[in-house]
Order: C-alpha cells, then sequence, then structure tokens
C-alpha cells in the first residue's frame, strides 16, 4: 500500500516535471540573464516597469534613439525629423525598407496604428500615454511620412519617443491579439525577436537575422554575438550574486552592494555598475509639517547627515554622493549645486539653535516651547532604504534629534500612508533622463507634490522647462529649478542611484543606454562559448 | 457532503473578498503613482475595473462569475485568473509533490529510527520541525549551491532545479511525520504480535518493516494530510528563496499589489484542494484500518 | 521543562550580559567576523550581534507569548462553547473552521500588518489570529474526548449547569492538552513572525529581534554568514526547548 503510494507521487511528481521542461534547442551563444523582480504585465504600450524594458528594448526599435554617450538624439526607425518653428508639429520621414518580425512592413500607417493603441483609452496605459504629453493627434503625409500634431509645446516628446514605453510593434499583432493577450505574442522590428513569455518563470528572445537599420551605435553582428537569451526572475537580493557565482545566469542586475564588492575580488566576474539617470534616492520633506515646516530646520537636517559614511557602509562606496533632485548623469543637471550643505553637524547644531531649539530638559534630545523634535520618516522596505534611514537615525541623534522610522510594506500602502499627511520626511524617487518628472514632485499642484511646496517662481520655471524647446534655455531654467528646490532645502538627497550588475568574464561588450536600465543587447559577444 | 463542500468553498471567498478589502488603496494606487496619470484619470481607471461600484455589487458579480467557473481577471494584466493558476499550479504541485515524497521517506527513516531510540535521528526530526526553513533553505544554497557547485541556486530547469527546494522543504515537512511515526513506533515495539514475530525468528529488518511500521502509519496518514497545508505556506517561501515559478509566489505578488481577484481565485482554489486533500486522507484512513469504516 | 524553565529566566537576564548598545550603529566596524571584541561579530551596520542576540529575547518571545495569548483566548472559548453547542451549530462551525484553515496566513499577516501598523502588538496579532480557527478544533476535540468520562455524568446527575460543568470539570481536566498546545502555538509564533520578517512584512528596521535579525543577516549571508547564524540558532534552540516541555506536558497526564 505504502509503496503504491510512493509510486504514484514519483510517476506524478516525475511526469509534472517533464512538463515543465523546455526543449533548449542549444544554440553556442544563449545566455541566461537575471532580471529581478516579475514585472506585473510585460507589454511595453500598457505597463511601467523598468524591468520589462531591459528584454524588450531590443524587441522593438523607436523613432528615434539618444546616443548613449553623447545623450543627443541620433535617427531610430526614422531617418530625420523636424519641428515646426511653434513647436507643435513633428515631422518624421521613416526609414523605408523596414520589416517587422512577422514580416509585415513598417510604414507611416503603422506608427499611426501604435499611436491608437496607446491613446485608446480601453488600453488602460500605465506609462506611454502619459509620456505622451500634450500629443493630440497624427497625420500621415505619406508612406513614409508621419506628422505628429500637439496642443501645446512639449519638449520632452523626442525623449519619450526615444523610450521602449513607445517602441513600435506590428499592427498585424496588435489586431490579432487583444490587449491582454499582446504581451505573450510581441513582435517588433528589433534585432532581437520575442520567443516566449512564462509569468514567474521567463521571458526568451531570438536574434532577428534579418536586422539591418539599427541605430548608428548599434554593431553588426559577428560570429560571437549572442544569439539567444533568457531572462529570470530574481525577487530575493540575497539569491542574486550566488546564481551568477554558480553559473546559473551569466548577467545579474541589481546586485547587492556588499555582494558586489565581494565579487570584485572573483576572477570570472566584470562588475559593470551603471549610474542611472533620474531621481537620486532621496527623502522629500513635508514643508506642512512641525518641524520641516521651518526652513532652518530643513537646511540644519541635510547638514547633520552624513551622505559619504552611508554610501560607505550601505552601498560600499559604488554611488556618488547626491547633492540635486537629478542625478548627475540626468539631462540638465546643474554642477552649482554640489557641494552645498556638506556634512558639518557643528554648524547643524548652531542652525537648529539659532531657530530656537535647545535642550532644555537636558535628555539630550532638542525640544522647542516644551515639545521635543520628533522627526516622522516614512520607510519603505526597497533600495537599502531601511538602512540608510537606521544610519540616518543614529546621525540625527548626534545633533539631538529624534527619529520615529515609519515602515510601509509596499507602495500602496507608502502612497496611502503618505496621503494620510503628519510624516515629516518620505523616501521615494523615480528615474528618467529627461527632467521633465520634477513637475511631478515640485509645482503646486502637482500629483506627487509630497513636500507641500508652494511656490510660483519655481511653479513657472518647472512649467517654463517643458513648453521650452531650445535645450541651452532648458538648460538654464533647470539649473534655477534645482537651484531653488536645494535652496529651499526641500528634499535630503543621499545618494545617485547604481545599478550593480555583474557580468560572467565570458560575456563582453555589454553596455547601457541612456536611460541606464536598459543593456545594448545587440552589441552583446561572447567568448569561449 | 457535497453541499458542506460547498458551503466551505463559499465561506473561503466571502472571507477572501472581505478581507482584502479592508486594506486601504488598490491595484490602481501604487500604479499609477509615479506616471503623471491625474486624480480624475485614476478615478476613471478605476472606474474601467469596476472598483467604483458599491461593495456588495462587486461581491455579487464576482460570485456569480464563480459559480459560472469564471474567477474573474488579474487587474495588473488583464489575465484571466484561472490560466494564472492553471499555468502556476504545475510547478507547485511538482514541487509539492517531490517534497512530499522527501517527507515520507524521510519521515518514515527517522522516524522509525528514531522510536527504535536513536538519538541522532530524534535530533534530525527536533531540528526539522525547529529551524526557520528560510534559514535552511540559505544554508543549503550556501553548501550545495556555491560552496561545493553540485546544484543549480534557483530556477525550474528540469530535475536538478528541483532537488535542493524538495530537499529542504521535505525536510522541514518530515519533521511531524518523523515525530508520529517515532511514537508509533516506540509504542509498538513491545506490542505482542511483535513479540510473536521475533519469536519465530524473522529478522529484525524485516520486523520492524513489516510489522511495526504498517501499525504506525495509521496516525502518520492524518498528520501527513495536515501537513498540506503547511507545504502551501513552505511552497510561498521556498519558491522565493529559490526563485520558482508557481503559486506560492504568484499569491505573495498579488497580495503585495492589491490584485483582488488572483488572490480570491487562489484562496477558492486552495480551499478546493485543502478538502480534497482531507477527503482523501479519510479514504486512505479507511483503506488502512478497517475499524474506522465501521 | 527544566529546560525551558532556563530558556525563559536566560531570555529575562540576557539583555544583561549585553556588551555593547544593541541599537547604536558604527560604520567603521560593518561585518567583522567574530572576535575578541565582538564574540560573535558585527552586522551590516556595525552593530554587536552578540548584544543584539541577547536583547533581541524579550521582542522575540513577547511577540510570540502575546500571539500565543491572542490565539488561545478566543480559542479555547470557542472551542469548549462549541464542544457544548448543538449538533447543527457544530457542522456549521466545523464547515467555518475548514474554510478559515484553507485560508494563506500571509494574506491574514498583510492585511492585519497593513491596518495596525508596526510594532509588537501589530506582529503578535498578524501571526495570532491565523492561529485562533485550530486552536477551537484542537479545544474541541480534547472536550468531546472526555465528554462520557465518569465525572462528567456524576455532575451532570447532580445537577450542575452547563457552564459549571464546563469550567469546573472539563476545563481543568483538558489543561494539560491546552498548556501542551500552547507550547505548539508558541514556537509556531515564533517561527511565523520569523517568516514574515524574510518576506518583508516585519516592519521595524534594526530593531533586536531574532526573526528581524535573521532576515537582515540573509541578507549578507554570502559575504557575512555570521549574522544570520547566531539568531538562526537562537530560534531553532528556543523552538526545540519549547516544543519538548509541550511533549512532556502532553505525555503525562496518561502516566
Amino acid at each position: 500500500m505504502l509503496l503504491k503510494v510512493l509510486r504514484v507521487i514519483i510517476l506524478l511528481a516525475l511526469m509534472l516535471n517533464a512538463c515543465t521542461t523546455t526543449s533548449e534547442a542549444q544554440s553556442r551563444h544563449r545566455i541566461i540573464y537575471g532580471l529581478t523582480l516579475q514585472p506585473s504585465g510585460f507589454d511595453p504600450h500598457i505597463h511601467a516597469s523598468s524591468e520589462l524594458g531591459i528584454p524588450l528594448r531590443s524587441v522593438y526599435d523607436t523613432l528615434v534613439y539618444r546616443d548613449p554617450t553623447t545623450g543627443d538624439f541620433v535617427a531610430g526607425l526614422a531617418s530625420s525629423w523636424t519641428v515646426s518653428p511653434d513647436g507643435l508639429n513633428y515631422t518624421f520621414i521613416l526609414k523605408q525598407g523596414v520589416t517587422f518580425h512577422d514580416g509585415t512592413t513598417f510604414n507611416a500607417q503603422a506608427v499611426a496604428a501604435n499611436l491608437d493603441r496607446i491613446t485608446n483609452p480601453d488600453t488602460a496605459s500605465q506609462k506611454a500615454i502619459f509620456m505622451l504629453g500634450s500629443y493630440t493627434s497624427y497625420e500621415i503625409v505619406d508612406d513614409s511620412t508621419i506628422r505628429l500634431i500637439l496642443s501645446e509645446p512639449y519638449s520632452p516628446l523626442l525623449d519619450s519617443l526615444s523610450q521602449v514605453y513607445l517602441g513600435m510593434a506590428s499592427p498585424a499583432a496588435l489586431s490579432a491579439f487583444s490587449n491582454e493577450r499582446y504581451q505573450f505574442n510581441q513582435v517588433g522590428t528589433g534585432p532581437f525577436q520575442f520567443v516566449e513569455y512564462v509569468p514567474q518563470d521567463r521571458l526568451v528572445i531570438r536574434r532577428n537575422l534579418n536586422y539591418s537599420w539599427g541605430p548608428a551605435f548599434y554593431n553588426a553582428p559577428t560570429s560571437d554575438s549572442v544569439d539567444e537569451i533568457e531572462f529570470r526572475f530574481y525577487t530575493d537580493p540575497a539569491t542574486r550574486a550566488i546564481a551568477l557565482e554558480g553559473g546559473d545566469v551569466q548577467v545579474m542586475g541589481e546586485l547587492l552592494p556588499v555582494d558586489a564588492r565581494a565579487l570584485a575580488v572573483n576572477q570570472e566576474i566584470i562588475l559593470n555598475p551603471v549610474n542611472v539617470p533620474g531621481q537620486p534616492l532621496q527623502f522629500l520633506m513635508n514643508t506642512e509639517q512641525f518641524p520641516t515646516d521651518n526652513l532652518v530646520v530643513r537646511r540644519a537636517l541635510i547638514t547633520a547627515t552624513n551622505r559619504e559614511a552611508m554610501i560607505d557602509a550601505v552601498f560600499q562606496r559604488f554611488s556618488p554622493i547626491a547633492w540635486s533632485p537629478i542625478a548627475a548623469s540626468t539631462r540638465f543637471y546643474s554642477s552649482a549645486v554640489a557641494g552645498a550643505y556638506d556634512y558639518d553637524p557643528g554648524q547643524a547644531r548652531a542652525l537648529l539653535e539659532s531657530a530656537g531649539y535647545t535642550d532644555s530638559d537636558n535628555n539630550g534630545y532638542l525640544d522647542f516651547g516644551g515639545s521635543e523634535l520628533i522627526l516622522n520618516v516614512i520607510v519603505p522596505p526597497w533600495g537599502l532604504i531601511p538602512d540608510v534611514a537606521q544610519l540616518l537615525q543614529d546621525q540625527w541623534r548626534e545633533v539631538g534629534l529624534r527619529v520615529v522610522l515609519e515602515t510601509v510594506p509596499t507602495r500602496n500602502a507608502l502612497v496611502e500612508r503618505v496621503n494620510q499627511g503628519g510624516y515629516n520626511l518620505v523616501a521615494f524617487y523615480e528615474f528618467g533622463s529627461d527632467p521633465s518628472f520634477l513637475n511631478r514632485y515640485f509645482t503646486t499642484d502637482g500629483v506627487n507634490n509630497w513636500t507641500n511646496f508652494i511656490d510660483a517662481d519655481l511653479d513657472r520655471v518647472l512649467r517654463d522647462a517643458v513648453v521650452q524647446s531650445d535645450a541651452a534655455a532648458r538648460g538654464s531654467l533647470y539649473a534655477e529649478a534645482q537651484r531653488i528646490i536645494m535652496d529651499r532645502a526641500l528634499i535630503l538627497p543621499i545618494r545617485d542611484y547604481v545599478n550593480l550588475n555583474g557580468v560572467q568574464s565570458t560575456i563582453q561588450n555589454l553596455t547601457y543606454d541612456a536611460y541606464g536600465w536598459f543593456p545594448i543587447l545587440n552589441n552583446v559577444t561572447v567568448s569561449g562559448g | 457532503m457535497i453541499l458542506r463542500v460547498i458551503g466551505v468553498l463559499w465561506l473561503a471567498a466571502t472571507l477572501a473578498f472581505f478581507a482584502l478589502r479592508l486594506l486601504p488603496g488598490d491595484a490602481i494606487t501604487a500604479q499609477l503613482v509615479d506616471s503623471g496619470a491625474s486624480a480624475a484619470q485614476i478615478e476613471s481607471r478605476r472606474a474601467a475595473l469596476g472598483l467604483d461600484a458599491p461593495l456588495f455589487t462587486q461581491y455579487t458579480d464576482w460570485l456569480v462569475g464563480v459559480v459560472s467557473g469564471d474567477l474573474g481577471v488579474s487587474m495588473l494584466d488583464g489575465q484571466p485568473v484561472n490560466e494564472i493558476v492553471a499555468r502556476q499550479v504545475v510547478p507547485t504541485v511538482s514541487l509539492a509533490l517531490a517534497a512530499l515524497l522527501v517527507a515520507i521517506i524521510a519521515g518514515l527513516i527517522l522516524g522509525s529510527a528514531a522510536g527504535l531510540g536513536s538519538s541522532s535521528a530524534r535530533f534530525a526530526l527536533n531540528i526539522a520541525l525547529s529551524a526557520p526553513i528560510y534559514w535552511t533553505g540559505t544554508l543549503a544554497i550556501w553548501v550545495f549551491a556555491l560552496l561545493l557547485d553540485w546544484l543549480p541556486s534557483s530556477g525550474d530547469s528540469g530535475l536538478t532545479g528541483l532537488i535542493l527546494p524538495s530537499a529542504v522543504l521535505g525536510f522541514h515537512t518530515a519533521g511531524a511525520i518523523g515525530r508520529v511515526i517515532a511514537a508509533g513506533v516506540a509504542e509498538t515495539v513491545n506490542a505482542d504480535f511483535v513479540f510473536t514475530a521475533r519469536s519465530k525468528g524473522l529478522p529484525e529488518g524485516l520486523i520492524v518493516w513489516r510489522h511495526i511500521l504498517r501499525a504506525s502509519l495509521l496516525p502518520a496518514v492524518s498528520v501527513i494530510a495536515l501537513q498540506a497545508g503547511f507545504l502551501l505556506g513552505g511552497v510561498v517561501i521556498t519558491e522565493t528563496l529559490f526563485n520558482r515559478p508557481g503559486i506560492g509566489r504568484v499569491l505573495l505578488d498579488a497580495v503585495m499589489r492589491q490584485d483582488y481577484p488572483v488572490v480570491q481565485g487562489i484562496v477558492v482554489w486552495t480551499a478546493a484542494v485543502y478538502i480534497i486533500v482531507n477527503a482523501a486522507a479519510d479514504v486512505i484512513t479507511r483503506q488502512l484500518d478497517p475499524r474506522v469504516a465501521a | 521543562m527544566r529546560l525551558l524553565m532556563f530558556l525563559i529566566a536566560f531570555v529575562i537576564v540576557a539583555p544583561l550580559l549585553a556588551t555593547h548598545d544593541p541599537m547604536s550603529t558604527d560604520t567603521d566596524s560593518q561585518r567583522l567576523p567574530p572576535h575578541a571584541a565582538h564574540i560573535l561579530g558585527t552586522d551590516a551596520l556595525g552593530r554587536d550581534v552578540w548584544s543584539r542576540v541577547t536583547t533581541g529575547g524579550w521582542r522575540t518571545f513577547g511577540v510570540a507569548a502575546l500571539a500565543t495569548v491572542i490565539a488561545l483566548l478566543p480559542g479555547i472559548i470557542g472551542g469548549l462553547a462549541l464542544s457544548a453547542a448543538p449538533r447543527l451549530v457544530e457542522q456549521l462551525a466545523d464547515s467555518s473552521i475548514n474554510a478559515v484553515l484553507a485560508f494563506p496566513s500571509v494574506v491574514i499577516a498583510l492585511i492585519v500588518l497593513t491596518l495596525l501598523g508596526q510594532g509588537v502588538m501589530p506582529l503578535a496579532f498578524a501571526v495570532g489570529i491565523a492561529q485562533i480557527v485550530p486552536t477551537v478544533r484542537v479545544v474541541r476535540g480534547a472536550a468531546l474526548a472526555i465528554r462520557g468520562a465518569g465525572y462528567l455524568e456524576s455532575a451532570r446527575s447532580l445537577g450542575a449547569t452547563p457552564t459549571r460543568i464546563v469550567l469546573l470539570h472539563v476545563l481543568p481536566n483538558i489543561a494539560p492538552t491546552l498548556l501542551a498546545y500552547a507550547g505548539v502555538v508558541f514556537s509556531y509564533s515564533l517561527l511565523n513572525s520569523a517568516a514574515l520578517s524574510f518576506l518583508g512584512l516585519g516592519g521595524e528596521p534594526g530593531v533586536p529581534d531574532w526573526g528581524v535579525m535573521l532576515a537582515e543577516g540573509r541578507q549578507a549571508f554570502r559575504s557575512a554568514p555570521w549574522i544570520a547564524f547566531a539568531p538562526g540558532v537562537a530560534i531553532t534552540l528556543s523552538v526545540m526547548i519549547v516544543n519538548r516541555a509541550a511533549d512532556q506536558l502532553g505525555r503525562s497526564p496518561r502516566r
């Protein structure tokens, strides 16, 4: 009886396991790439995660690209483009002879079909539609010319059009599959074609042998070029380095800094840290809540923070100190703000004293009018923020400030907690190459104005910077915005985000595009296969 | 019987539905937080998913769907819940079965050894019951995947990928099974029929296998059935630890992202499996022990 | 049993054995392996592991003990009431019990923690609530097992009220079983609250708590395995000792 039961269990287990094992056609240059989390969906027009772009950036082409070294816009599926003087019309001349992976032809109608899909309310796009800004409609001039029409100037448009979220998908595939199904059947024009996506398990892409219309920085494939890539998800950070060392994967993103430091001595692993443009790891300070409603207190808080020690201890020196609301690798970063509020606990204490905060009851903590200074910090669990927050707690205790850390388990919980108000600082950041995201955080009616700061000058500067088309003029507007934000001490910036990628030494030429997250898989080669 | 099964399923489903809605926010909250969507746009997304309807209407709509076998679609990517479950059930069940196999074999061996007086077997069983699974799991990864480099630490790549997770999960499940067997063996070792068998000159191994173990199996079966519940909890952790696809990870993701239909659907399916496993345990108990049948 | 007494005594006085401040970070001595100044090494933020393990017992045991109370009080009342309830109620209750048992406890935990916030009480509730229904089942089973016993019959024939019978006769007689079961719930709570930390739901970063320490130590496992080692051993040993005591309690009345 028992033996029979055991036999049945063994048989069942073997059978089930056989179903899950894929027959992998062993191609010579097949590599496995470790992603960090399972995105909630993999359709670039619909979903918003950065992880989806890591594989899909190479499945789709975009109308324009950003050159990874200069940051300038270069030809993609559009060989050239012109912007009307009023900034309301963008006309794209499309490359000819481009075909999708399903054999259909890329043309102006295809661009139109993609725009139609993204703007259709039924698509419920979580990111792409918002990246289009003031775009209202298109006009097909001829088969290879399309004009995008805007209701008001929106200078981040080219930046948006260079991102995978606005990648060009085959209209035939879009109409053959529903919005829910398309993510399993994606068809683009890129150097790799989509093979399969199995949620929670893997996504596989394979080289597109017909590809010849890439941007200038895409090299022509050689016999060493990688030809198939499987992506897997490593949610638990502690297992990433082990999977890389053990050879389960050849490339792994977002290693823990400690593990990256330890791997630095391993000859077989090459570290490839990439600075990611966007917001730094930052704490937004609530200007409506005591005591962060006081500018002097906010300035004292930044001055009391030893960011260098944090970066040493938590990030193993892999990150630059952040001085600004945008990372140094972001467009229009202004170095004028660098160095402000450098660590000086003595000065922080003097500032707090000048604002009337003293330790009148001699308990080691400052108070004001009989009530103690308590800083309430909302701490999400990601990005090593809990570690940073604990060091913050200790460093601020040195200058007599009591810190209460309030952890929130998820993004939902963080947003809900912020909506309740009553916090002093909240850690939050997002990524992007064009700093137009600042408007959401620092304009009076910004959706994420969690600092509750209201300032007509900053509003005007940030709005002008989005409308202004001249790059130099935008640069000086953003320099002014960074100056105001730091002068008013609206944020406590900690470190610029660095994605710590680890690569086995058999993998060469792995570089990342201007957005930091997305590898240029086309150029990757494998040696000693 | 059928009525009770339906009752249990309905109750589990209802509990899941209302308990989840106690949480502040919903699937849309976090999704659009850094998108730049306006408040009005966010509201219209909610409406499109039916999240603005009165709670009771949402509940009855969902229940009607469940009765007709439609568990709804994920609020995050529109996949039908039934498909999500069907896709993830294979890796989870193969992990659970492999772990169960390890647990039964290890439980039998360690349990009978402990029952016969081996203190190291007793110690092993105690460890299995006392150590946090994600700690032993991490240790196992460290030793077998990193130091020795024998086995992959992650993924769902065939049999080798199954060994480490099922061994870890199975070892912990073996604790409870082994203890019951040990108790049974210790009690039967001196029973009359064992004495008779011994006096007939049967080899000791045969006596343990044929007589002692069989008598100790009965209570073990219901414990094994109870372990099905433990397995599901363990599966959430094991799948995360070893980066395996499966129901446990989907459930955890869905809970964190407040993807109501997916959580509800998994609860309904889990409840169904739980009922079936317990019913099966009843049947097996009856098979092994004719007295219960009466 | 003696071991258990020793364990509890140790946990209570252990904070006195701390050699360093368990909370204060020191970025100059991160992840030091065990040596004279830090006998169990230091953690990722330079805190002394020995001092954290010795002070951490309070919170860890406190959460588990609270969770046990949260599970047992309603569980015992519910179980006793059910054992005396009419058949129909009993059947309905049985179905509800099965429904709850099938409910993934991680879902319950996340909901409780989101609603109540962080800290000892919310964590105890998150762990304890999931154990109420299993307790009801065990208590009812124990009470039913002695239903036909002679002393109950005689109490009944003397005209005692059902409440009186339950309180004066049933409860004392199933007390050993309950105590043993309390031990089981306690070790479950210890393991489960630690598991919540692993899943990122433990809250309160840096607080000296074995579960939190184990979860934090795991992050540095590759380069500094000793950080997770000490709290791992502490949890395992504690659970083992509690289980053993529960075993002895459960067995003793039969002799």
